[in-house]
């Protein structure tokens, strides 16, 4: 991504913000391929700054409304366009998904936040961000609106690979639900970075349902940067069931199945090999602390 | 070198600025945004430049097109190399008087090839940044790739590509050094431990980028350069052959400086380029650095690898160290100091506080296709105390000696002595300064804490590391560092205005050392005046005297002693004033609190306000043979100057994660009369947070094809406010005999051996698994690594 | 209402500066610092790295931190900002001013701006917080002079000055 030097200001570009979520579509239907939306901007300003992104048009939707809505009804439903800092602080969000807001804290810092929407980051799908790896752990569905209409498409179809998603060029992503937690639902969220604040060198985001006596009747585990897209543990997911979890054999075993197929990349930062380390200690520190007090 | 005025001795007898924590004088226009950085300059048509830089690790130039860029609209200029070449003489650097080093020439920009990532090959002028990157972005330059040599070791040997077609073997300089009978010593001793040690390469990375704003006058052939630095007369003294402007039209104004910690004590190609562009397109022209091109293109430092061996007794008495040190260099020299800045003051520092006599040395300084390494605070200390203060800790553990002990063992005494390199040291408190910080850690009570952690799975260690370092660099710092044909000194000048304020003017520079404070409390307290009627400004060359700037912990010594002797001429004029007008001896007249007083007379008195429009105006009222005026300039050039002092860390290693979390950091430091200890602790501070990034986050790491990996500050890790440990300063005040004041620099100890301190207790914490540490930064990855070669290595035996 | 057409061309930005209206010209792709910097002349806020990472630049908007290398300029039409200009009343340092000159929280002064504005923003959403909340709510605004020693000194300050204990 950082290929070309002395570059620090944005190309040119056309701009235009967009009022409504139709304006907006119909903007897309026209510039098509040539445009990219921008929400928060908090990764795409960035790489306008470096010029690595060069699009011909940018389609602010900062001002639309109808994007900034959080509501619960059984699920919760975000709005492409709510704030990082506003869903931290957000009473629902805290109770509709309570994983969203442990997580929230490792996402960059406030000022970063202040601006970084929860959808811009999901649309964003960098594979070592927090968001998608706990959107993917609830099994979130993501709300894609397009000229031709709107469609509703889990997380694991959503994200496809590095920083490419479901969205068509001309569809914009709507808003987020994430189902309703279960009240014996607990969760934890992990996270190894060289400093706080930066991208995970390997994250966990787990949420347990829990039978009274401690046995776990369903697991949720989602690695971030583990692979080209947040990392679902199936395996261990499956291995859990039934255990209890302060069974630590059960876990152990479970951590070690966890990061089955995963090839992570190796870079500056951690080699291929000490992120499937990491990412079975962070899942057993997690399993550790929901045993211990039920989140993390 | 001519005779040096001595030593006035100690002129604040009573002190009533000196020694006090007072706040600093320049905080309110930091505060309010007030301050006046290069960025801020803003010239009447003034223009932005930008650079275009090679992509490339080492790549001919075969052609450049900036046609397309000439004609877009808002663009005033592009120059190649060549063009440059044709209005701006070579850089030509070198070591004067050393024998074993070859001087480079320089183009500001080259031409005929790209010599590292970042290496500029064109410059736009245009309206605004913004369009002269489009510029940038609409040049079309051929490259033809070479081989690109990036390991120092392969670029040494026979056969390596070259980076310079006229530097046969890629070597600077190789320099040798021995004195004793090292080999004899080696041969005879007990025990011989060695050991190599990479350490990591840095930048200082001031949060203020390089910057230069130039506005050349056709109309008087003279120009003026705003730039970032720390060193505005060495600027404009370099830049005179390279411009070819006499010094007396060049004016060079460093007003705030945004964080220099070394990198702005060298005169770049940049400050040259900018006042020709701004002479060939006849308008100011700025330039910003950005901070991709200030990680890639403007210096790095501190990669040098050591290799060590140390000769001792088995009761751990050292009887001899050998070392080779490679430095890393990349394409080109950082002018003046050049590339053996690192290697050569880490071997003039290599028996550092150890009472060894048999020292031996050699030193390579091999050219790589990457950026060019210079001065960062601490210079060439960090690597070889790494180097050295790791491999003590392993023979500690070798030899089941406790480290602490084992450092006490083989301390100097306290009295002045000479070193085995030749360093004159002034008297210190070196063994006491480690018991102190073995006392401040509770480092009893930390083992037994340590122990119980270890019992519970949990991996705490420590480690200390003492010194004794190389301070106020005037000529004789200089010539023991290697500098062997340079005279350095500062100068300031004193002036008691005719209404009575007073105006210090010092050819220093301040970015952040508070010197407008500390050397208003100097000029106070030498002249009996209130503080708040001192005013002190630097980093303006048409108004400051002469000086080398702010860096080598030079400036509170150098600008306290030219500030205490100009001071000191000028009070004694006004006591002759005073003598005179009120008819007693000058010698009784005191000053305290902007007046003076005849001592034992409460009714002699006269407020210096009164002195001043005598010594102004006053005409017959002065002493006959008495010029107007109350200033004096006068300058220091201190013999050399060794504060000393140790520093301590504690962590704790998670062996699951590789993570290093450090609890604390201790420094004492004995850095003779402390003007302000609040300034003292807070040049320590962050000197301890640098090396906390060293050690453990920062790494300018390169491919082994020459690309930079970490171009951006998401992969150059500052280290932030979660990752600086709390730290306990403590102080010893032993004033120093050579200096005036008695004051002994201080700022870069902390970077000097901080790292060492850190590297030694993450070994210290993970000696249960048999490791050796060789190498900085201590990432997670790298610990990881060197858990699971232990671990590998313990279950080997028991495979086979 | 139809969609408005894209276009690179300049508009008249106006927005709210430390409780004054301002406007300036502004091409689209002008960054919010630029504008604030070399468009309405306030150089109070300083430019570090211009891709989100340092915190030089912090400024506030709308009451919240962000970092104004990566905010356009035309995004703020119609914004209240503030600035560390706009913090002292006359020759009146804010409580926060006062406190990191009496900390010694500054050094070199180039990172001060960003980090005593982010500093206003913790203590009004946490009047008092614990050393581990200062650092890591301060953990985005690099300082390289300071080992932040003195910043997480000056906050804890500020905190005891806004409460009127100090």
């Amino acid at each position: 991504m950082w290929c070309m030097l002395e570059r620090v200001k944005p190309p040119r570009f056309r701009y235009c913000e967009a009022r409504s979520v139709d304006e907006a579509l119909a903007l897309l239907a026209e510039h098509g391929d040539d445009a990219k939306l921008l929400a928060g901007g908090q990764s795409l300003i960035p790489m306008l700054n470096l010029r690595v992104a060069r699009p011909a048009v940018l389609i602010d939707v900062n001002r639309i409304a109808e994007l900034q809505t959080v509501e619960t009804n059984g699920a919760l439903r975000i709005g492409a366009l709510v704030r990082q800092r506003r869903a931290e602080r957000s009473e629902p969000v805290r109770a509709g998904a309570p994983l969203l807001g442990q997580a929230l804290r490792f996402v960059g810092h406030p000022a970063i936040r202040t601006r970084g929407t929860i959808g811009g980051s999901a649309a964003h799908a960098d594979p070592a961000a927090e968001i998608p790896c706990v959107l993917s752990a609830l099994d979130a569905e993501f709300e894609l609106r397009g000229g031709a209409g709107a469609r509703v498409v889990g997380a694991s179809e959503f994200f496809v690979t590095t920083l490419t998603t479901a969205l068509a060029p001309t569809e914009l992503l709507a808003a987020i639900r994430i189902p309703a937690p279960s009240a014996r639902a607990r969760s934890a969220f992990l996270e190894i970075a060289r400093r706080h604040g930066d991208f995970a060198i390997a994250a966990v985001a787990v949420s347990v349902e829990l039978a009274e006596g401690g046995a776990i009747e369903r697991a949720r585990i989602c690695f971030a940067n583990l692979a080209d897209v947040p990392y679902r543990a199936h395996a261990a997911e499956k291995a859990l069931r039934g255990a209890r979890i302060d069974d630590e054999r059960a876990v152990r075993e479970a951590a070690e199945a966890a990061v089955g197929d995963a090839s992570p990349a190796s870079d500056l930062h951690a080699s291929a090999r000490d992120r499937l380390d990491l990412a079975k200690v962070l899942l057993r520190r997690a399993l550790g602390a929901i045993a211990a007090g039920g989140s993390a | 070198m001519p005779d040096r005025p001595e030593i006035t001795g100690t002129l604040l007898q009573k002190p009533q600025y000196v020694g006090t924590r007072i706040l600093r004088t320049e905080d309110p226009r930091f505060l309010t945004g007030r301050a006046r950085y290069t960025d801020d300059v803003r010239l009447p048509g003034m223009l932005e430049a930008a650079f275009l830089r090679s992509p490339h690790a080492h790549a001919r130039i075969a052609s450049i097109d900036v046609s397309a860029a000439q004609a877009l609209p808002g663009v005033h200029g592009v120059f190649t190399g060549r063009d440059l070449a044709a209005v701006l003489a070579p850089f030509v650097s070198t070591v004067a008087g050393r024998g074993g080093v070859r001087p480079l020439t320089q183009h500001a920009i080259p031409f005929d090839k790209a010599r590292h990532v970042g290496d500029p090959v064109a410059v736009v002028v245009a309206d605004s940044r913004y369009l002269a990157e489009d510029a940038c972005d609409a040049i079309a330059v051929e490259w033809e790739a070479l081989p690109a040599v990036v390991d120092p070791e392969a670029a040494l040997a026979p056969g390596a590509p070259l980076v310079h077609d006229d530097v046969p073997d890629n070597n600077f300089a190789h320099i040798e050094f021995a004195s004793g009978d090292v080999e004899r010593r080696f041969a005879e001793a007990d025990r011989v431990f060695s050991k190599r040690f990479h350490h990591g390469r840095l930048s200082p990375a001031p949060l203020e980028t390089r910057a230069v704003v130039a506005d050349f006058d056709r109309s008087t052939g003279a120009v003026t350069i705003w730039t970032s630095s720390q060193t505005p007369h060495l600027v404009r003294s370099l830049l005179v052959p390279v411009l070819g402007i006499p010094e007396s039209r060049i004016r060079v104004i460093a007003d705030a400086v945004g964080g220099g910690f070394g990198l702005k004590c060298q005169v770049f190609k940049e400050e040259a380029v900018i006042p020709a562009l701004s002479k060939l397109v006849g308008r100011p022209v700025k330039w910003i650095e950005d901070r991709r091109e200030h990680l890639a293109a403007s210096v790095h430092a501190k990669e040098v690898i050591s290799y060590l061996d140390i000769a001792c007794t088995r009761e751990g008495r050292f009887l001899a160290f050998r070392a080779r040190y490679v430095g890393v260099n990349g394409a080109y020299q950082a002018h003046p100091w050049t590339a053996l800045v690192d290697p050569m003051t880490t071997a003039a520092a290599l028996p550092n506080l150890y009472d060894v006599r048999d020292v031996a040395y050699q030193i390579d300084c091999p050219y790589t296709n990457r950026c060019m390494t210079g001065a960062y605070r601490g210079v060439g200390r960090t690597p070889g105390t790494t180097a050295r203060e790791s491999l003590i800790d392993d023979i500690a553990r070798e030899l089941a000696i406790d480290p602490v002990e084992l450092r006490l063992r083989n301390c100097i005494g306290d009295a002045p002595s000479v070193s085995a390199t030749g360093a004159r040291y002034d008297g210190g408190t070196y063994r006491a300064c480690i018991e102190k910080a073995r006392a401040a850690c509770d480092y009893d009570g930390f083992r037994a804490r340590q122990a119980a952690a270890r019992a519970a799975g949990r991996h705490l260690g420590i480690g200390f590391s003492p010194y004794v370092e190389p301070t106020a660099w005037g000529s004789d710092m200089a010539k023991v560092q290697g500098y062997v044909a340079s005279e350095i000194f500062d100068a300031a000048q004193v002036t008691v205005e005719p209404d009575g304020s007073v105006s210090v003017s010092a050819g220093l520079h301040n970015h952040g050392q508070g010197l407008e404070t500390t050397l208003a409390q100097v000029a106070a307290d030498t002249l009996g005046v209130r503080i708040e009627d001192v005013r002190v400004s630097m980093g303006d060359t048409a108004v400051a005297p002469y000086g080398f700037g702010t860096h080598s912990s030079r400036a509170a010594v150098i600008g306290g002693g030219t500030v205490m002797r100009a001071g000191t001429e000028v009070r004694r004029k006004m006591a002759r004033i005073v003598g005179h007008l009120l008819e007693v001896s000058p010698e009784d007249v005191e000053f305290r609190d902007g007046a003076a007083q005849v001592r034992g007379v409460p009714g002699k008195r006269m407020t210096i306000a009164e002195i001043a429009a005598v010594a102004y105006f006053g005409g017959a009222r002065r002493p006959p043979d008495m010029e107007p005026a109350l200033t004096s300039t006068r300058s220091f050039d201190p013999h050399e100057v060794w504060p000393n002092g140790c520093v301590v860390a504690a962590v704790e290693v998670d062996v699951e994660t590789g993570g290093v979390r450090i609890e604390k950091l201790w420094s004492v430091e004995d850095c003779g009369v402390l003007i302000n200890p609040m300034i003292v602790e807070g040049q320590t501070a962050g000197a301890l947070a640098q090396a906390v990034g060293g050690a453990l986050l920062e790494e300018l790491a390169y491919d082994e094809n020459g690309q930079l990996l970490a171009g951006t500050l998401v992969d150059y890790l500052y280290p932030s406010s979660t990752e600086v440990p709390p730290m306990e300063f403590l102080h010893v005040e032993t004033p120093s005999p050579v200096t005036e004041g008695g004051m002994k620099g201080m700022g870069e100890g902390g970077l000097s051996v901080t790292g060492a301190a850190i590297v030694n207790a993450v070994a210290d914490a993970l000696a249960p698994f048999g490791i050796t540490i060789t190498r900085t930064p201590l990432s997670p990855t790298t610990i990881l690594a060197l858990l699971r070669e232990a671990r590998e290595r313990r279950a080997a035996p028991t495979a086979a | 209402m139809s969609a408005a057409q894209p276009s690179d061309a300049k508009r008249l930005v106006t927005l709210t500066v430390n409780g004054l209206e301002r406007s300036g010209v502004a091409e689209p792709r002008t960054l919010l610092v630029d504008f604030l910097r070399h468009e309405l002349g306030l150089t109070g806020t300083h430019v570090g790295c211009e891709h989100g990472v340092c915190g030089a630049c912090t400024v506030r908007m709308d009451g919240e931190p962000i970092r104004a290398c990566i905010v356009l300029a035309v995004q703020a039409q119609g914004a209240s900002i503030e600035t560390i200009e706009g913090l002292a009343d006359g020759e009146a340092l804010h409580p926060i001013q006062q406190a990191f000159r009496e900390a010694h929280g500054l050094q070199c002064g180039f990172c001060t701006p960003g980090m005593v504005l982010a500093v206003q923003s913790l203590l009004e959403e946490n009047a008092d917080p614990s050393e581990q909340e200062i650092r890591e709510y301060l953990s985005g605004n690099v300082c390289r002079c300071t080992g932040y020693v003195g910043i997480v000194a000056a906050v804890q300050r500020a905190a005891r000055k806004l409460a009127g204990a100090e």
